[in-house]
């Protein structure tokens, strides 16, 4: 019968797509094991095997120019973090049409993952991951752990050429202002009337204001000292220096607990312009789950304040004589 | 005043049959291993060993051909100048033709479209104004006065020259005064002097071949009128070839290839070739130890070229780029039999320190020498090149001649 046989036949091709279809997913889970990486970091060894996955986007944010150009992990693209991730004119981080053009350029969609990573222990690469989320991108985004310093040591391969990536339709997202502290944040903390707890990663010195900026730096603040009620961690404490990779979770965990930062009350991470930080909050946001926010206005800002209340333990004076 | 150094292309080294005295050759024997042990220790160093060890490399090969094709910038011109003979100026067009097609490679590759804001990362391309003319004029005047450029200088270190020590050591008292001079003109003048760089207006093709039509044309119009031809046409005798490589001087012309294929070399895999950075960071950590450095040396660090960043560390790659510089030098100047270590007469000093004065304060405001500003400039497509460049020669030619007139 025509029919039958056409029954017969559609049958034949449902059961084949459904074959098909459970095929590909079974495939799908294979890649799966191979491909995704949960978690907000994701090893050299694993970059390496997915150096030629279509779904990852590697970036470098750097801060020593030329770096990127002399040598960078394959297929890379690149981003100069103080002209592509903030203004130029105005101090604030990049626009969102500023930070759309950016994405389309490196290509990068909500679908992506990207792997972020730089010199200096991922220092300028956990920024790029804070200014990414503020624009929607967070679970996708992650930190190569160790960064530049461990591809190095490890000696996986660099190239020279830069990859030709198709651009993306990615649009931005309105910024997520949760995860951006600004001055009134602050002082509604050291007001006390909100529970959020600072966390200052400066060092030891400029924490207790026996110097302004670290050496070599121009100070660009006219008080010394910080912000009253920030706890200190310096931000080197949570990495390996050996080879630049984050501590393991339990350890980070403690070296917190251990200033009274547990996760419990949201946290304000600063710094001295808010870069640095920003390394330590992606360590407790992204590592260890906790509610934080970036304050990149941070010393620069606060210790130029006006009429602002602050500890000096050091005593520290100005210019003074 | 007859001459100002003792090298001259009219007057060519006899190519001797005679060999070096053995212990000159045992001599480079030896400096050969500690170069090459030195090279070794340096890559055992934690993190910056490779750059390091890369640096006193590509340093050792600047040196040794910088001593064995004489490759001086004062010499050079002043062969021309007083004697017609223009293939050491070829020489150094040489040098700027294979670096700025070397450069515009490695352009390509790390900044595909010139036209946008962005400099490619690190090439010297400085701020054009008359803070740069004055530079030039006084780095030139520097070379006539103290015999030859800072380079050069480091060379003949290596040759025993009485001279180059002093004018070092002027060079160092010349940064000082760079930086007390500095913030004064960078307010007056340097903080509005535009940064051009050729590519962005004439794209990478337009530039390359504007370049290598003007070095050519010069180096065809100097050729053209040069009689440095001995005109009996006696065909001289061919040199054995290993006097031609250890001891006779290698023509212009291969240093030039040489110098420009090392400064590309030490672009792609380091930074622009240039030997003041170390001098002059060296002097400003001093003048700082003594207090005698202005508290911020306005915009300094936003610019491009040999700037002179503060350093804490004790080896820098310029650092062992000058060092394999002048250790290969002595390499060379041993095994050609050229060193020749002679104590120094008052004028010498004095000649050394002033020059050498001059020569620091021109290459501090001009942020690098006849090699960081000239050659790495113009191979990188820099206006601050060619513009340095020709202060560098009114200021040497004028120099020159007025030594001559007051004789």
């Amino acid at each position: 019968m025509p029919v039958d046989r056409k029954e017969t036949h559609m049958s034949v091709q449902f059961n084949l797509a459904r074959w098909a279809a459970a095929f590909g997913l079974a495939f799908l889970a294979g890649l799966g094991t191979a491909f995704a990486q949960t978690g907000p970091l994701v090893s050299t060894d694993w970059l390496e095997k997915n150096l030629d996955n279509k779904t990852v986007r590697i970036v470098e944010v750097s801060v020593e120019p030329g770096l990127f150009e002399r040598g960078h992990i394959p297929g890379a693209q690149n981003v100069v973090w103080h002209t592509d991730l903030v203004e130029t004119v105005r101090r604030d981080i990049a626009s969102p049409e500023k930070f759309q053009a950016l994405a389309r350029r490196l290509g990068v969609d909500k679908d992506t993952t990207v792997v972020l990573y730089g010199d200096n222990n991922n220092w300028f690469a956990a920024w790029g991951a804070w200014v990414f989320e503020i624009y929607g991108l967070r679970d996708n985004v992650k930190l190569l752990d160790g960064g530049r310093k461990k591809w190095d040591l490890e000696k996986r391969p660099l190239e020279t050429t830069v990859a030709e990536v198709k651009p993306s339709a990615f649009t931005v997202a309105a910024p997520n202002k949760a995860l951006r502290a600004r001055l009134q944040d602050v002082l509604a903390s050291v007001e006390k009337t909100s529970d959020a707890k600072i966390l200052d990663i400066r060092s030891v010195d400029e924490f207790n204001g026996k110097v302004i900026a670290p050496p070599g730096i121009q100070e660009l603040a006219i008080r010394a000292g910080h912000i009253p009620g920030s706890v200190n961690v310096p931000w080197g404490q949570t990495i390996n220096q050996a080879d630049g990779s984050l501590k393991p979770v339990e350890e980070l965990r403690k070296l917190y607990a251990n200033v009274g930062i547990d996760g419990s009350k949201p946290v304000i991470t600063s710094c001295r312009i808010g870069e640095r930080s920003s390394h330590s909050w992606f360590v407790l946001t992204r590592v260890l789950g906790y509610q934080a926010a970036n304050y990149d206005g941070s010393w620069t800002e606060y210790g130029n304040v006006v009429g602002v209340p602050i500890n000096n333990p050091a005593g520290l004076v100005w210019t003074g004589k | 005043m007859t001459t100002l150094s003792a090298e001259t292309l009219a007057a060519p080294r006899p190519l001797s049959d005679e060999t070096p005295p053995h212990r000159s050759i045992a001599g480079a024997v030896v400096l050969a291993g500690i170069f090459m042990s030195v090279a070794w220790l340096l890559g055992l160093i934690a993190e910056q060993g490779t750059r390091l060890q890369l640096s006193f490399v590509l340093g050792g090969a600047f040196g040794y051909v910088l001593q064995r094709s004489r490759f001086c910038f004062l010499c050079m011109w002043r062969d021309y100048l007083d004697h017609g003979d223009p293939r050491g100026v070829v020489g150094i067009l040489t040098a700027l033709a294979v670096g700025a097609a070397g450069y515009t490679l490695i352009f390509g590759a790390w900044l595909p479209d010139p036209s946008g804001l962005r400099l490619p990362p690190t090439a010297h391309i400085g701020p054009v104004g008359p803070v740069l003319v004055v530079a030039g004029l006084a780095f030139g005047a520097g070379m006539a006065i103290s015999g030859s450029c800072i380079s050069a200088h480091l060379y003949r270190l290596a040759e025993g020259s009485p001279t180059a020590p002093f004018a070092l050591i002027g060079a160092v008292f010349g940064f000082w005064l760079g930086f007390a001079s500095w913030n004064t003109l960078y307010l007056a003048s340097l903080s509005e002097a535009p940064v051009i760089w050729l590519p962005r207006h004439l794209g990478y093709g337009g530039t390359l071949v504007a370049t290598i039509v003007l070095l050519g044309g010069l180096s065809a119009w100097l050729l053209r009128v040069g009689p440095f031809r001995p005109s009996g046409g006696v065909a001289q005798e061919e040199p054995h070839p290993l006097t031609a490589i250890f001891v006779a001087r290698w023509p212009a012309w291969v240093g030039g290839l040489l110098v420009g294929v090392i400064g590309v070399a030490a672009y792609l895999r380091l930074s622009p070739l240039g030997v003041t950075a170390e001098i002059g960071s060296r002097a400003r950590q001093a003048a700082d130890a003594f207090g005698l450095l202005p508290d911020r040396l306005e915009g300094l660090d936003a610019f491009r070229g040999c700037a002179t960043l503060v350093r804490d560390a004790i080896l820098t790659p310029n650092g062992t780029f000058v060092l394999g510089l002048v250790l290969a030098a002595g390499v060379a100047s041993a095994g050609a039999g050229a060193f020749k270590p002679a104590w120094p007469r008052l004028g010498q000093i004095l000649r050394g320190l002033a020059g050498g004065t001059l020569l620091g304060w021109g290459a501090m405001l001009g942020l690098g020498c006849t090699v960081g500003t000239l050659l790495s400039g113009i191979s990188a497509g820099a206006v601050s090149g060619w513009i340095f460049a020709l202060a560098v020669i009114v200021g040497t030619t004028v120099s020159l001649r007025a030594a001559r007139w007051f004789g």
